[in-house]
């Protein structure tokens, strides 16, 4: 699946936050948008899910417009920045959401949900809840909710911001291999540059004279 | 190293733990044992009125719980989900009538309705609905402004269409505020007493009018007896079980809503102000009512009220009423806000000190238990067990402020509690290490801190007393008559003269409660 934004413009409030900004994900890749706070990073992942309808331009997956799709129906997974797990579920009931609601069998969700435990390395959470969860679990569990329903885009944002340096790696290189192995078209926007070459394919800055030079891949 | 022994805890409890256990629990005590024969706990429910009100109590309390709850949280999303021009006027006007006086809101719709509907069960249901829609407003409320939008954009995200994030978010979420809401406002239409009194009649009794009826009217003790006592056993029971249900707090959401850009739609502006009219009706109604008499809009019944004019000779000392009124307000508010601080202030220091976890239990169930005891039953309780020779309370009028202060206590330990827990306890260690004694720590320190605790406080328990309507209907004597006493009585009178006159006393009620909150609120600014 294969993700391209054309010429997308974002006004809030009078203020220009996005100005025909335009990029590109080849399918099964990994792309980093970098950048300093404050420049429209989320913006650009908030387009994508649909949650910001775009003043103008077009968000095409495998080429076809879907700026005006509603956002349940996109089939875009996003992973916030501060996580957003529902407090009321548990583990186990977070990461199925997404399945319940497509109406998944009882057994093919667990099936499902058992096997994204392993993925992000938590089986033996269902049970717990998620004000129980460290920031790096949390987060584990946020990328497994988020990929649970294969959806055909997966955004992350900041995804390794806010922990400290020792958990900050070694979620970093798991990141990197759950992100591989899920083989789902990736966009990730990060202030951090080592991050993004550590986690991405490709290297998108934004936010300097030239806003759509396209990073060179590592 | 012991910076705050633990027995300090226990004595700030003391002197509001006292005025509840001599006001509330041991009035009802003695009720239940001395005052029922053993032949009237069965024979009570077969005396004309009983079932009746029984059944009464029950389904006006549920009708009106359903449409307070259905009606309010349309005005409670609005309210707690947006940011518009003219929001805090809105919460204002939607969230005052609870802190206004059962009598005055009886009178607003007897005032408002016309007179084939002012004394019919709508009319009583009308006014629940308008007195109780607060309590969803500050309860949901709160709860609802805690859900971020990005959880809900989260669900989206992962499918959920509008409907699934109404049933598999936003109600979930709610579900605790909402069920002790709903619990809450069933409770307040169940024992309503004031509204009834004024709006009721034969047939359209609750259980606390019919205790009344009974205690007051027939003679009926040991009868009244047993359905307080009954009517009590039932609430406490009912609200043990609910408490133990441990209940999901929304703490989670750290946040207080995403900043995320987000306008108001129009349609939900109008409909905003649109209830904030409709909630200003029925006083508007009152007003207006008691500007009105036979020769147009004139001031000829407060001419009368306050004896300018003598027509019929109301037997109304409306002087010495006001002010025995203020009188007991101001000494129920000296007695509660102490007491009731202190109270808050032990009962905040739960985490020091886990051995008295359960000491704090059964003190906060303390404090809990008087809500959930209709003042009608603690009146009667009162009137029985301070009858007799050591006491004879009954004769002093002090009593009267003391049960105001005992009926506001919980409330005002309520709306206290969580602003002293809010209150770092570093920052008195931080205050002390920089030399500030334990005085100094008081005056500079705490008392600022604790500014909008007492504002509520005292604008809780000075609106309390001067409403205060159930316990006061059996103790009142006619030289200790209060404001809501005077109203029921003018009503209860026959002639549009009397009418009129009940209509500008509720006004003058409605004006004194207005201005005790005010000066709650600029006192506290100063």
């Amino acid at each position: 699946m294969s993700l391209r934004l054309e010429n997308i413009s974002v006004t809030f409030d009078g203020k220009r936050i996005l100005e025909d900004f335009s990029t590109a994900v080849a399918a099964g890749h990994v792309q980093a948008i970098v950048g300093p706070s404050g420049i429209g990073k989320s913006t650009v992942l908030r387009v994508i899910a649909g949650i910001i309808t775009p003043d103008s331009g077009r968000v095409l997956i495998d080429d076809i417009d879907v700026t005006s799709v509603p956002i349940h129906r996109r089939s875009v997974g996003l992973v916030f920045q501060d996580n957003q797990l529902f407090p009321h579920l548990d583990v186990a009931a977070n990461i199925g959401f997404g399945l319940r609601m497509a109406k998944v069998p009882r057994i093919d969700l667990t099936q499902r949900v058992n096997e994204l435990l392993e993925l992000v390395g938590l089986q033996g959470f269902e049970t717990r809840r998620p004000t129980s969860l460290s920031g790096g679990e949390a987060k584990r569990v946020a990328l497994a909710r988020a990929l649970a329903p294969r959806p055909r885009i997966l955004l992350l944002d900041e995804p390794l911001t806010g922990l400290d340096r020792e958990l900050h790696d070694r979620l970093a290189h798991d990141l990197r291999r759950i992100l591989t192995e899920a083989g789902t078209t990736t966009l990730l926007v990060t202030h951090d540059l080592d991050e993004a070459d550590l986690l991405a394919d490709g290297v998108t800055r934004l936010g300097y004279p030239d806003r759509t030079h396209q990073g060179v891949p590592r | 190293m012991k910076l705050r022994p633990s027995s300090t805890t226990a004595i700030a409890l003391i002197p509001a733990g006292a005025i509840i256990a001599l006001a509330v629990f041991i009035p009802v005590v003695v009720l239940a044992l001395e005052n029922i024969r053993l032949s009237d706990v069965f024979s009570v429910w077969g005396r004309p009125g009983v079932k009746e009100a029984v059944w009464f109590s029950t389904w006006q309390a549920a009708v009106s719980t359903v449409a307070t709850v259905t009606l309010g949280l349309i005005p409670t999303w609005i309210l707690s989900r947006y940011r518009f021009p003219g929001r805090a006027a809105v919460h204002l006007i939607m969230t005052a009538p609870f802190v206004l006086p059962t009598v005055v809101v009886g009178s607003a719709f007897l005032a408002l309705l016309p007179d084939a509907l002012d004394r019919s069960v709508w009319a009583i249901i009308a006014a629940h609905i308008f007195f109780n829609i607060s309590l969803v407003i500050r309860t949901v409320g709160p709860a609802w402004s805690l859900l971020d939008d990005d959880l809900i954009h989260a669900a989206r995200t992962l499918g959920a269409s509008p409907i699934q994030i109404w049933r598999r978010i936003v109600f979930p979420l709610v579900r605790p505020a909402l069920l002790s809401t709903t619990a809450l406002v069933f409770l307040m239409c169940f024992t309503s007493f004031g509204v009834v009194r004024i709006l009721g009649g034969p047939g359209r009794a609750t259980v606390d009018v019919e205790i009344y009826r009974r205690a007051v009217l027939l003679g009926d003790t040991s009868g009244a007896t047993v359905l307080a006592i009954v009517q009590t056993i039932v609430i406490a029971t009912t609200a043990a079980i609910w408490m133990r249900r441990r209940s999901i707090a929304l703490s989670t959401a750290q946040s207080p809503a995403s900043s995320f850009h987000r306008p108001t739609p129009r349609s939900l502006i109008v409909g905003a102000y649109f209830s904030a009219a409709l909630m200003s009706v029925p006083l508007l109604a009152l007003i207006v009512s008691s500007l009105r008499s036979s020769d147009g809009l004139s001031l000829r019944s407060y001419r009368i009220l306050f004896g300018f004019e003598n027509v019929e000779r109301l037997p109304l000392d409306i002087g010495g009423v006001v002010l025995t009124s203020i009188l007991f307000a101001i000494i129920a508010v000296v007695i509660a806000v102490p007491s009731g601080l202190a109270a808050a202030q032990a009962l905040s220091r739960r985490r020091e000190g886990s051995r008295s976890g359960l000491f704090h239990s059964w003190a906060s169930a303390f404090f809990i238990v008087p809500v959930g005891t209709s003042a009608v039953v603690v009146g009667f309780g009162i009137l029985v067990t301070y009858d007799r020779s050591p006491f004879d309370f009954r004769s002093a009028w002090l009593l009267i402020p003391v049960v105001h202060a005992a009926i506001a206590l919980p409330f005002v330990v309520r709306a206290a509690l969580p602003i002293v827990q809010a209150i770092p306890t570093d920052l008195r260690h931080a205050a002390a290490t920089l030399g500030a004694s334990p005085r100094r720590r008081f005056f500079a320190l705490d008392l600022p801190l604790l500014r909008p605790a007492v504002t509520s406080a005292v604008a809780l328990s000075g609106a309390l007393s001067l409403g205060e309507f159930g316990a006061t209907s059996f103790l009142t004597r006619r030289d200790t008559e209060t404001l809501p006493i005077a109203i029921a009585r003018l009503l209860g009178r026959a002639g549009s003269l009397s009418f009129s006159t009940a209509m500008a006393a509720a006004t003058l009620l409605l004006v004194l409660t207005m201005a005790t909150i005010a000066l709650a609120e600029v006192g506290s600014r100063r």
